[in-house]
């Protein structure tokens, strides 16, 4: 009998010639708070499946409890105590919290009919153990995420959970919020839960997991306790690298004396206050800050889905109103979204019709069709200049890789040659090689004149790849910084979570 | 209290309906009477029933186009055994409608279940399925009064509440408004009391949650759209019963626009996971409310089309527009 | 054209040539006939383009429920118009062409209008395509009906007969309306910034919009245009029977729903062709024709024709199946309808 709760051994799990697991054993001690780290398709979210029994592995065996599996199913694995929190959470809008608390609990039982007291009970209960109140009558549709956290999380106690693993918990909410979550992970702990936390975010590793599995391109790269690492030590195990990149200096031309583009006073109520900057041909603007410091509200103000109440844009000097994207993409600017699924591709649509969208009207010939020549011509040139690995440009996005799905919609901005390009979260879900590239081709750009706008959580990517840095939080511009040079990765990092280093936290 | 009443969408129905029922009986002091009334709930329980299966439906993300089809077959098919079997019996007459009906239901659950078809498609060819198949294979002859078997039309005449007028005739509340009110009554009680029924919200809130919380999705949708059959084969009979005549050409028009239009003034939303019973039953009074008066301000049978479909179309927009309003502040919503 | 489409269609063009195949081996001398072949090029056109303007509507993510009764609509408009023409004929001091003509205008522009609306209630106010084209063609249907009263129109000038009943080149008038329109919105859709944009807009309007396309005007254009597609049937619809009645053709939405997808058409959007519809319809209009040989009734059509619906859908159902099993990279998905939503 050993003293772990969870073994995953050996396990090896290849889709389509890929290999996302290797080999990988990992094992969690009863109410341990484990870490699982990687860059994006390093296999994380594969082990966590496998452990759920939702993925069957191609070999290697989890031993759940003391009860060794073959082949895990779903309905083992929850019987055994593993409850999975996916990041979309899985919740019930349109019912009350009560009901996504129990309601699972109540099939399970398979029950028939429902008990309402019962119902509200079992929720208080799941609650009550986690030190938590919430109003159980309430819509989850209308509470907020950390708050809808706290519900799956109820949930999962509710079916005995021995074992939570919760997949990138932090990526919706707020520092605050964080460290609350994190003090409920303690209860957890109290009661004997252990908790598999999945994140890229190093900082909240460091604060509370005590140990950390390491996964680098499927494989394990080890098991370390939290107090034996450090930032950059982690680092370098995440992505086998020691990131030492020169920063990022802009080319020395005349363009470079005229703003572009310039903010004043922009205001949205409830959004963001007084933002005010400039940005230059050639410049690389970071605009970084923790979730719910706006700024991707200011970037879509910009872009013209999100209307400011007060404030100026100027283009060139001359104030401009920019009511639709239509609009932005007549003033030069462009807009990466932050989700490429859901916002920036068209996923069914081959990947030369994804490039050309923006752009349909100048491939119009004199009667106002599309002239098929210079439609493939167009579409051709930029899978070849941003070198997107693809037979062809007929077929469709889906079959890309995060990395050169990416580059198409990347493709699709600069198809409108603008003079601002706006990248939310250019490199999130992209693994290791890909997230170089495109950091080069940014660069590349930049150099060329274009006025690049980077909005990331990273640190380490803004420095990297910034002249000027802007941070925000709750809405307003804390920190204008004209030259990254003079800030450090520490500094930077303090600046960013409003930690005074000169006070006990 | 209030302030929750003052959030739900059935409120505000309730109180156009009240609003617009003052102005009509200012007009015609006839309509607030307790006869009218009485009127009324009889010639729109047969809406009602079918406007409750449709919601059904609804609410977990579907939606059954078929239902007059089903309703009509029923219908028919039991007149005709009942005529040719010399028998007149109100229990067979039910039984085989309803027959008729889960069997139809269950074919729409075998399409929609097994090859995961969008509902609208699959229940746009079965109503035309069922449709086809009744005119061409049972037949196209209508039976009137005297034809139709003694049963339905004294069905249609039993009252449970029986008064005297001052002339000394009498008028009643109709059975039909009983068994609407044991329909709606038994209805909610499933919706809120069973699992079943929490898993019909679950589903239409989300079908992939629902799927991970260990509904069985499958079940779910056999119910509901057996249930659905159900019902429209109760509305059947009931339809009969009510304008004595039997022709299966009818419902398939008339009924389709008014019960979509009803359950969705009742609050319900199209992508499911949202409405309630109240809701539904004041979206069919509403609508009943509505035609009777176009006959009573004196408009023709053909603004009944054009009233209904404008009804349908400024109610749904108005929903529309003042989410849009209220999520003005919320970026990013499509 | 993308291998899945080319691929949609050669089945298509075989299960033409199977049902017309079936036909004359089973009816060599009703079926193969120059009088059938001239009927059954007479008869489609009507729902042939009813058809388009679903391919059209589908295309785009949505679905347009009110072309029949636009078409009611649009018919009863030229109707009127069209018997009073000895009236305006003395009024004006003008010929029975050009009367036609502006009937035919009046009803395009009617149609133009209830497209309009159509676009409306769907972008700016937000309303679910289902339910606002299902309201409208109450709507539509029911204002027809007032201003008919529900009679019939006669008395139509003996040239307006052209439409239904003329020959262009030897052709009938309506199979050559219908080949230039087919054309023509072949076109729109393969050429045009409009088409290319309904085509992604139906992908996903979310992406779209990211993309900086106008999607409101993207969409009111496409109702605009089943709208119009919607007229121009009616035109030739009175012109065939020389006469109208609010309702004629009410029938034809569920054919020309079968046909859209059975031609191939994603009904959640993004895919679909004119050429894959057109086979669609030639498949059809022999089974029709058929059945008519063989002396079935409508109703036997209107069940045939339900079960159809359902066959093909299960048949694309096993397709997709099938190509993605054999890793042919990912087809169209299967989004539920009711819950594709419009920019």
């Amino acid at each position: 009998m050993s003293d772990y709760f969870l073994e995953a051994k050996n396990i090896s799990k290849a889709y389509q010639g890929v290999q996302a697991l290797d080999g990988v054993t990992m094992h969690i001690a009863p109410g341990e708070i484990h870490c699982l780290v990687g860059e994006n398709g390093s296999g994380k979210s594969t082990l966590i499946k496998t452990i759920g029994g939702v993925v069957v592995p191609d070999s290697g065996e989890l031993v759940i409890n003391g009860r060794q599996f073959e082949r895990l199913q779903a309905i083992d694995s929850i019987r055994e105590g593993v409850q999975i929190i996916y990041q979309d959470l899985s919740l019930f809008p349109n019912l009350t919290v009560a009901e996504n608390i129990s309601l699972n609990q109540m099939v399970e039982q398979k029950n028939k009919v429902v008990n309402w007291t019962q119902m509200h009970r079992i929720a208080e209960h799941g609650l009550a153990e986690i030190d938590e109140k919430l109003d159980l009558n309430e819509h989850v549709e209308n509470i907020a995420v950390a708050k809808k956290q706290i519900v799956a999380i109820s949930r999962a106690l509710t079916q005995n959970a021995k074992l939570i693993i919760m997949d990138e918990p932090t990526s919706a909410i707020t520092k605050e919020e964080v460290d609350h979550l994190f003090s409920v992970i303690m209860r957890l702990k109290a009661k004997g839960i252990a908790t598999l936390f999945v994140s890229h975010k190093l900082n909240e590793v460091f604060e509370i997991a005590e140990n950390v599995t390491v996964l680098r391109d499927g494989q394990k790269v080890g098991d370390y306790p939290t107090t034996d690492l450090d930032d950059r030590k982690l680092t370098f195990l995440m992505t086998g690298q020691n990131l030492e990149h020169k920063p990022y200096t802009p080319p020395e031309t005349e363009a470079r004396d005229i703003p572009y583009l310039e903010v004043k006073d922009l205001t949205k109520a409830g959004q963001f206050e007084d933002v005010s900057f400039q940005i230059r041909p050639g410049d690389i603007l970071g605009i970084t800050g923790l979730i719910g410091s706006g700024r991707t509200e200011v970037a879509l103000s910009l872009f013209g889905l999100n209307q400011p109440d007060s404030g100026k844009i100027l283009v060139n000097g001359k104030p401009v109103r920019i009511g639709s994207p239509e609009d932005a993409k007549k003033y030069g600017i462009g807009y990466l979204p932050e989700d490429r699924l859901s916002q920036g591709l068209f996923t069914e649509q081959s990947i030369g019709d994804n490039i050309i969208i923006t752009i349909v009207k100048e491939l119009l010939g004199k009667i106002g069709l599309i002239r098929g020549d210079e439609r493939e011509k167009t579409q051709d040139k930029w899978v070849s200049d941003l070198k997107i690995k693809t037979p062809t440009a007929k077929a469709p996005a889906s079959s890309l890789s995060g990395g050169n799905q990416q580059r198409v919609v990347i493709a699709k901005w600069l198809a409108t040659e603008p003079k601002v390009f706006i990248l939310d979260g250019p490199t999130i879900g992209i693994d290791i090689a890909s997230k170089s590239n495109i950091h080069d081709i940014i660069r590349g750009l930049a150099g060329e004149g274009m006025a690049i706008i980077m909005i990331s959580d990273e640190i380490a990517e803004i420095l990297q790849n910034c002249n000027r840095i802007l941070v925000m939080r709750r809405g307003r511009v804390v920190k204008d910084i004209e030259d990254a040079t003079d800030v450090s990765e520490d500094e930077l990092f303090n600046i960013v979570s409003g930690i005074d280093p000169n006070e006990g936290r | 209290m209030l302030k929750n009443a003052l959030k739900h969408n059935e409120t505000y129905l309730f109180l156009v309906i009240v609003v617009f029922s003052l102005g009509v009986t200012i007009v015609n002091p006839a309509f607030m009477t307790l006869e009218n009334m009485f009127d009324l709930a009889r010639s729109s329980s047969a809406t009602a029933i079918l406007a409750i299966g449709f919601f059904m439906v609804l609410l977990s993300g579907g939606i059954d186009v078929s239902f007059p089809a089903v309703a009509i077959s029923g219908q028919y098919i039991a007149v005709n055994v009942l005529i040719a079997m010399g028998i007149d019996n109100l229990l067979l007459a039910f039984l085989i409608s309803i027959a008729v009906g889960l069997s139809f239901g269950l074919i729409n659950a075998f399409f929609i279940t097994t090859f995961r078809l969008p509902t609208l498609i699959v229940t746009l060819g079965t109503l035309n399925m069922f449709h086809g198949a009744l005119l061409e294979f049972v037949g196209t002859k209508a039976v009137n009064t005297g034809g139709l078997p003694d049963v339905f039309k004294s069905f249609g005449k039993t009252n449970v509440l029986t008064l005297m007028r001052p002339d000394g005739t009498e008028y009643g509340l109709s059975i039909f408004f009983l068994v609407l009110i044991i329909i709606a009554v038994g209805t909610w009680l499933i919706l809120r009391f069973t699992i079943l029924g929490r898993g019909i919200y679950a589903l239409g809130g989300d079908p992939e949650a629902a799927r991970r919380a260990g509904f069985n999705l499958n079940r779910i949708q056999v119910f509901l759209y057996c249930y659905a059959g159900l019902l429209a084969g109760i509305m059947g009979i009931m339809h009969v019963s009510l304008i004595r005549y039997s022709n299966p050409n009818y419902i398939v028009d008339s009924e389709l626009l008014k019960v979509i239009a009803a359950v969705v003034l009742g609050g319900a939303s199209i992508t499911g996971g949202k409405g309630s019973i109240i809701g539904t039953l004041l979206g069919v009074l509403m609508i009943t409310v509505l035609e009777k008066n176009l006959v009573l301000l004196g408009l023709s049978s053909y603004w009944q089309q054009f009233f209904v479909g404008l009804i349908l179309v400024l109610g749904v927009s108005v929903t529309h527009i003042q989410a849009k309003i209220r999520n003005r502040n919320r970026i990013l919503v499509s | 054209m993308t291998d899945a489409k080319r691929s949609n269609n050669i089945t298509l063009l075989i299960i033409l040539v199977a049902i017309m195949g079936i036909m004359a081996i089973f009816l060599p001398d009703k079926f193969l006939t120059g009088i059938n072949f001239r009927s059954m090029i007479r008869q489609f056109p009507e729902y042939g383009l009813l058809a388009f303007a679903i391919l059209l509507a589908m295309i785009t993510g949505g679905i347009d429920l009110s072309v029949v009764s636009i078409t009611s609509l649009t018919g009863v408009v030229a109707a009127k118009i069209l018997a009073a023409h000895a009236v305006i004929g003395e009024l004006w001091g003008v010929g029975p062409w050009t009367v036609i003509f502006l009937a035919i205008l009046s009803a395009l522009a009617v149609a133009v209008l209830c497209g309009i609306l159509n676009g409306i209630l769907i972008t700016l106010a937000g309303v679910p395509a289902i339910i606002a084209t299902l309201g409208t063609n109450g709507l539509f249907l029911g204002i027809a009906i007032i201003l008919t009263e529900g009679h019939g129109i006669t008395g139509f000038p003996t040239e307006f007969l052209f439409f239904g009943n003329g020959r262009v080149l030897g052709l009938p008038t309506q199979f050559v309306i219908f080949i230039l329109v087919a054309l023509l919105l072949g076109l729109i859709l393969t050429r045009t910034a409009q088409g290319f944009r309904m085509y992604m807009l139906g992908s996903n309007p979310l992406v779209a919009k990211f993309s900086g396309v106008n999607n409101t005007m993207v969409l009111i254009k496409t109702h605009v245009l089943t709208a119009l597609l919607a007229g121009i049937a009616s035109i030739i619809m009175i012109s065939s029977v020389n006469s109208m009645r609010p309702g004629y053709g009410q029938a034809y939405l569920l054919l020309a729903v079968l046909i859209a997808i059975l031609g191939g058409t994603n009904p959640a959007g993004g895919f679909g062709t004119v050429l894959g519809v057109t086979l669609a319809i030639f498949a059809l209009q022999a089974m029709q024709s058929g059945l008519n040989i063989l002396s079935f009734t409508p109703f036997f059509k209107k069940f045939i024709w339900g079960l159809m619906l359902l066959l093909v859908m299960v048949i694309h159902f096993y397709r997709q199946r099938y190509a993605a099993t054999k890793g042919l990279g990912k087809a169209p998905p299967q989004k539920p309808m009711e819950k594709a939503e419009a920019g």
